[in-house]
């Protein structure tokens, strides 16, 4: 009767909560921090752009460093598989072609995800 | 019940003022607005919880949060042993109990600014600078705490002690067995007070602490501020992961705290 009183109180249940959440949590962190970011890149009329250098910059509030690159394959898709961080930026590159830098927000570290809106080659500015 | 429906409508408004910096906390946490814009924007525009995720890796949020946990436990445990047995001590009669009170009272004019040389001499002394327990060192014991203390044990009927003693319960026993347990509401009004004094204390880590391993919340805070530039949304977001302990805190002990303050208040 005592500990039935215990754990419906609300000292047990809320703590209870937040650690079942945080651990659910971890789980999923670490489940998905693998740093695979794959995305596409297409050209001014949305083909799909082959070889193209997409470069991938760690971002915070006081740097931008630049930490990998890579190129996309026949199809115009890359994938990166060592991005570090939770706040980046991808721009890509095909001789006097760019797109736009894209800001990505991540969840956590080395989130697992797929860019949904394609990197867009126009001429420089 | 025209005169009751006043009094709502008005404690309704005084809650929305007092609540309104906690909603723009909120909404600038969740936002990244600028606070000076003009007109403002009442309703959050494009809500976002990024800021939280810039918060928890662009400093290290976990060290502070695990060391605020820490110095917060140890500061909430002193105080529930030791203001017990000062608030028992206290209700009992000794020579010179009343000097003792007055002599208590008085302590609580001083301000701990004034206090706070001879306290870091006496923790350097102790070799406890920079450490857990020197942080919750000024916290172990509060004057206020003791009081809430004394007026909780002093409601309780002495016949009750007396029939305690008669079994052959020794002083401490009583405390453990008899006081206590009809002490609730001052040991909740004494756990949310020596949480949020010790969750926000800002002077004394500031003053004792050398490292930045050790810093706690409130240091992180100002530490984030001073090297953090055009990041205001990051620096609510930090203010709401601050605040959000102690308000959960006081949340779950608030109907019990309310009635330790009150309790012994109609006393005499």
């Amino acid at each position: 009767m005592r500990l039935r009183r215990v754990l419906l109180s609300r000292f047990f249940i809320v703590p209870a909560v937040l650690l079942l959440g945080t651990g659910v949590w971890n789980v999923y962190v670490a489940r998905h921090d693998h740093g695979l970011l794959e995305g596409r890149v297409i050209d001014a009329a949305g083909k799909p752009v082959a070889g193209a250098t997409v470069i991938l910059s760690v971002h915070d509030f006081v740097t931008q460093v630049e930490k990998a690159r890579t190129r996309t394959d026949a199809t115009g898709q890359f994938r990166f598989d060592n991005n570090p961080s939770h706040l980046i930026q991808l721009q890509a590159q095909d001789g006097a072609l760019a797109s736009p830098r894209v800001t990505i927000r991540l969840w956590f570290r080395s989130q697992d995800r797929v860019v949904a809106q394609p990197l867009r080659l126009a001429p420089r500015a | 019940m025209r005169k009751m429906w006043w009094r709502h409508a008005a404690l309704i408004v005084i809650s929305i003022i007092m609540l309104a910096p906690f909603y723009w906390l909120l909404k600038t946490a969740v936002t990244s607005e600028n606070i000076y814009e003009y007109p403002p924007h009442l309703l959050p525009v494009r809500p976002q919880l990024f800021n939280f995720v810039d918060v928890w890796y662009l400093i290290p949020f976990p060290r502070y949060l695990f060391n605020s946990i820490v110095v917060s436990l140890i500061a909430v445990a002193g105080n529930l042993v030791l203001n017990a047995m000062a608030g028992f001590a206290l209700t009992l009669p000794f020579v010179g109990r009343r000097s003792v009170i007055v002599l208590l009272l008085s302590c609580t004019l001083i301000p701990f600014q004034a206090t706070i040389i001879p306290a870091y001499l006496i923790t350097a002394h102790l070799g406890l600078l920079n450490s857990y327990l020197g942080l919750a060192l000024p916290l172990l014991s509060t004057i206020v705490c003791i009081f809430i203390f004394k007026a909780s044990f002093d409601a309780v009927p002495r016949s009750l002690i007396d029939a305690a003693r008669i079994d052959g319960l020794g002083e401490m026993r009583i405390l453990l067995r008899v006081m206590l347990p009809l002490s609730t509401p001052a040991i909740a009004t004494n756990i949310v007070l020596s949480f949020i004094w010790s969750w926000n204390n800002f002077l004394w880590p500031l003053i004792i602490t050398r490292s930045q391993d050790m810093q706690t919340l409130p240091l992180g805070l100002a530490r984030f501020l001073s090297y953090m530039e055009d990041t205001t949304g990051a620096l609510y977001a930090f203010v709401v992961m601050v605040l959000a302990p102690g308000l959960l805190v006081f949340l779950m002990a608030q109907s019990a705290f309310m009635r330790g303050l009150t309790t012994g208040a109609t006393k005499g």
